[in-house]
C-alpha cells in the first residue's frame, strides 16, 4: 500500500476484526466446515469472521459462492469499478472494516487512490470522472432508498457509458455489500493497528 | 407466487428461480440472458434462498424465518418481496398477534419471546446496521438462542438486504427495457 489515508473515522490501513460471540475452533471443524472455509477465503481459517459464520457452513458456502462470483468473475464491469461500488456502499453504511479492505483493493486495481480520498471525505458527488460519479450516485441510492430505484437510475448509468451487463455487475457488487456490511457491523468489530511509534 | 416456493434444498436445474419469478423475468426478456450469463451468482442466490426457506431446515422454524423476511421487506418498502413472503406465510399456521405487530410496525409491543427478540434485531439490522452492538447479540442469547441460530438469523436478514436491492435493481432494468 502506498499512502495512508485517514478521514472521518475511515482508513485504508489493514484492520483486524473480532467476533462478539464464540467462534468455531479451526482445529475442531467438521470436514464440511473445513471445506467451506477453504473455498471462502485464503485466510478463512485464521479469520474470526469466517470462523464465526462457519457455525452454519451450508449458508456460508452459498454466501461465499455469490460473493466470489460477484467480485472476481472475469468480464463485464472492471474490477476496480466493482470495488468502487463496494467501497461506497460500505462508506454509506458506516462499515469501517469493509471500507478499509475495499479501499485497498480499489487502489491495487486502479493504481491510484484519489477516488478513495474523496469517498472517505464525502461520498456524495465523489468520482474523478462522469463514469465514476454515476457509479457512486447509483451505489448511494441503492443503499439508502432501494424502493425508489427506477428506470431513470439505470438510464443515468447508461448515459455515463455503462453497458447493460456492466450495470448488472454493479448492482450485484452493491447489493452483496448490503449483505456483507450488515454481518461485519453486527457480529463483531474492527481492531485497529497500534499507533506507530 | 406460492407455487414457486421451493420444497427441497439445493438449487435444482430447471427449478423456478425466485428472483426471476418476483421480478417477472422470463427468457423472452433480453435482461434474462444477461442475468443468467452470471450463472454462479444466480445459482448461489437461489441456493441461499432455498436454504433459508426450506421447511425442513434445522434450527429456527420456517414460520419465524418467514415472519422475519416479511418484516424486513415491509421495513425496506419492497412491495414485491413483502407480498412474496406474506403469501408464503399463508402456507403455515398463522401467528396473528405477531403478524398484526409486524404490519402495524410495533414489534416492541409483543410479549417477551425469542420471536420478539428476532424481530427487533431484524429492524436494527435492516434500518440502522451501523448501530449494531454486542448488547444486541446478548439479547438474542438471553432470549434463548444458540450461537448457530444467531448466525442463521444474521445471515438471513443480511441476505434479505441483498435480495431486496437485487430485485429493486433488476425491476428498474426491466422497466427501462420495456419503455
Amino acid at each position: 500500500m502506498s499512502t495512508i489515508i485517514k478521514n472521518k473515522g475511515y482508513t485504508n490501513e489493514t484492520l483486524e476484526w473480532k467476533a462478539w460471540l464464540d467462534v468455531v475452533d479451526p482445529d475442531n471443524c467438521t470436514p464440511e466446515q473445513t471445506e467451506v472455509l477453504e473455498m471462502s477465503h485464503p485466510k478463512a481459517k485464521v479469520s474470526d469472521y469466517y470462523l464465526f459464520l462457519v457455525h452454519q457452513p451450508a449458508i456460508l458456502k452459498q454466501r461465499s459462492e455469490a460473493f466470489n462470483a460477484i467480485m472476481y468473475a472475469p468480464g463485464g464491469l472492471a474490477r476496480a469499478d466493482r470495488e468502487l461500488g463496494s467501497l461506497v456502499v460500505s462508506r454509506i453504511n458506516g462499515c469501517v472494516y469493509c471500507a478499509s479492505v475495499h479501499a485497498q483493493r480499489f487502489e491495487q486495481l486502479a493504481k491510484r487512490n484519489d477516488t478513495v480520498a474523496q469517498v472517505f471525505d464525502e461520498p456524495r458527488g465523489a468520482g474523478v470522472n462522469e463514469r465514476e460519479k454515476a457509479i457512486v450516485q447509483f451505489s448511494i441510492r441503492l443503499t439508502e432508498e432501494p424502493e425508489n430505484i427506477g428506470p431513470d437510475d439505470i438510464q443515468a448509468l447508461k448515459d455515463a457509458g455503462l453497458e447493460q451487463a456492466e450495470i448488472l455487475d454493479l448492482l450485484h457488487a452493491d447489493a452483496i455489500f448490503a449483505w456483507a456490511n450488515r454481518l461485519m457491523l453486527n457480529l463483531g468489530e474492527p481492531v485497529f493497528p497500534p499507533p506507530q511509534a | 407466487m406460492n407455487d414457486n416456493y421451493p420444497s427441497t434444498t439445493g438449487a435444482r436445474p430447471g427449478s423456478t428461480d425466485a428472483v426471476d419469478a418476483i421480478v417477472g423475468l422470463t427468457p423472452s426478456d433480453p435482461l434474462f440472458a444477461i442475468r443468467h450469463a452470471r450463472h454462479k451468482v444466480v445459482h448461489a442466490t437461489q441456493g441461499s434462498y432455498e436454504l433459508f426457506f426450506d421447511p425442513s431446515s434445522q434450527g429456527l422454524p420456517i414460520q419465524e424465518r418467514l415472519l422475519v423476511a416479511w418484516h424486513a421487506s415491509l421495513l425496506s418498502r419492497s412491495d414485491a418481496l413483502a407480498r412474496h413472503y406474506r403469501d408464503a406465510l399463508d402456507r403455515y399456521a398463522s401467528d396473528a398477534e405477531a403478524m398484526a405487530a409486524i404490519e402495524g410496525g410495533r414489534v416492541d409491543s409483543l410479549p417477551p419471546s425469542r420471536l420478539r427478540a428476532m424481530l427487533i434485531f431484524t429492524r436494527k439490522l435492516i434500518l440502522k446496521p451501523v448501530e449494531g452492538d454486542q448488547a444486541a447479540l446478548e439479547q438474542l442469547r438471553d432470549a434463548g438462542m444458540a450461537t448457530a441460530d444467531i448466525v442463521t438469523l444474521a445471515q438471513l436478514v443480511a441476505f434479505l438486504s441483498y435480495q431486496i436491492r437485487l430485485v429493486a435493481g433488476l425491476s428498474a432494468m426491466k422497466a427501462l427495457e420495456s419503455l
